[in-house]
């Protein structure tokens, strides 16, 4: 019989022959570490659609992520995401406001809303999907993203190793209590998350 | 080249520019002032704007293919020759902000960071080529603005030019008229 040990360190040995094999400089970390991010190094958007044939897109200004993750395996990420709803911003004149009041997300309100997820650890060779919660004007439903390793290596600028990561999903905004205009703002929205970790020293 | 007078297309794509421009920028100015509910007008002001603003590029692309082709009515030379530069000089310039003040108005919209596509009467989709950035949006916004009441203070001058010459018993207006 094999000791309970046995097939996880070959795990960790097949995964840092992975991790040699693709940056033969670096050995790879098989294991889950804390990152932060904020809207320095990502982007949180979304994008609504209109009479079918168009679509708008805004973004959060201020949003606060933690994520456990093993760069080398994103498949194990978990991640926790604390948005400022009163930071979206749609950059139309008006269009904030408009957002910003009870109809929408009611940041005075509901100054925040949250997603917490994890991987589900299906992998399918850059691509995992998250599976969550969203919080959103005190209703919290479950909430799924596609997330893809987009670029993974050594950033000049930075002098540090980077991964850049992109992550979807949409939510119907109906089931959050956002019920207006349904003639000229579609029900789904699509939330789009783009960040870049600083996975390395420098 | 000179013509005895202005064809059918030439004079029917005048009053069409004439009536679509001060049409599209009313329209500019209320999608602007429209509240925000409900939404579905104010969405559509901006798309019909837009869609406006197409058409009149394309109609004033034709109008310069025409009069590039069959030339124009040969000028009153019972007028100052400093008049007849004038008005050469304000035909040129207002043809030149037919054109860019449609382009600027693209333009924006195309560096707008809600990146609304431009579908020409919710149906004809018109590809934006520059990437969304605020810094050039508020910039190409004044430009397309203020470019926009140029092009109509111009217009109204020419216009009532037109009456004025009109009123003196020159052919002008008739001849734009009924050719």
């Amino acid at each position: 019989m094999t000791p309970p040990g046995r097939p996880l360190l070959r795990r960790h040995l097949a995964l840092a022959g992975m991790g040699l094999a693709l940056a033969p400089v670096r050995p790879a970390q098989a294991q889950l570490r804390q990152y932060r991010f904020d809207q320095k190094l990502g982007r949180l958007s979304f994008t609504a659609r209109h009479f079918g044939v168009l679509s708008s897109t805004g973004q959060f200004e201020r949003f606060d992520a933690q994520v456990m993750l093993d760069p080398a395996d994103p498949s194990q990420a978990e991640v926790a995401v604390a948005v400022e709803t009163g930071s979206i911003d749609l950059a139309w004149p008006g269009a904030t406001e408009l957002l910003r009041s009870p109809a929408y997300f009611d940041s005075d309100t509901h100054p925040q809303a949250r997603f917490n997820g994890r991987a589900t650890g299906v992998a399918a060779a850059d691509r995992f999907r998250i599976e969550g919660e969203l919080t959103l004007k005190g209703v919290t439903r479950p909430m799924r993203m596609e997330a893809r390793l987009l670029r993974r290596g050594r950033d000049a600028t930075e002098g540090a190793e980077i991964a850049e990561f992109s992550a979807s999903g949409s939510l119907n905004r109906l089931e959050f209590g956002m019920v207006e205009d349904r003639t000229t703002v579609s029900d789904l929205i699509r939330l789009d998350v783009q960040v870049r970790l600083l996975v390395g020293p420098a | 080249m000179s013509e005895p007078g202005w064809s059918r297309a030439q004079r029917r794509l005048h009053w069409a520019v004439a009536l679509l421009v001060p049409l599209t920028l009313a329209l500019g100015f209320l999608m602007v002032e429209l509240p925000w509910r409900p939404l579905a007008p104010k969405f559509l002001a901006y798309q019909f704007h837009k869609s406006f603003g197409v058409v009149v590029f394309l109609l004033v692309l034709w109008r310069l293919v025409l009069r590039w082709r069959r030339g124009r009515p040969a000028e009153d030379v019972a007028l100052p020759a400093w008049q007849r530069r004038a008005a050469g000089l304000v035909h040129a310039v207002m043809y030149g902000l037919l054109l860019a003040v449609p382009v600027l108005g693209y333009l924006s919209a195309a560096s707008a960071p809600a990146q609304v596509p431009t579908m020409v009467f919710l149906l004809l989709p018109v590809p934006h080529v520059l990437a969304p950035d605020e810094a050039r949006f508020a910039l190409l916004r004044a430009l397309h603005l203020w470019l926009a009441v140029g092009l109509v203070a111009l217009a109204l001058g020419h216009a009532l030019m037109a009456l004025r010459h009109h009123a003196m018993g020159q052919p002008v207006l008739r001849g734009m008229w009924r050719g």
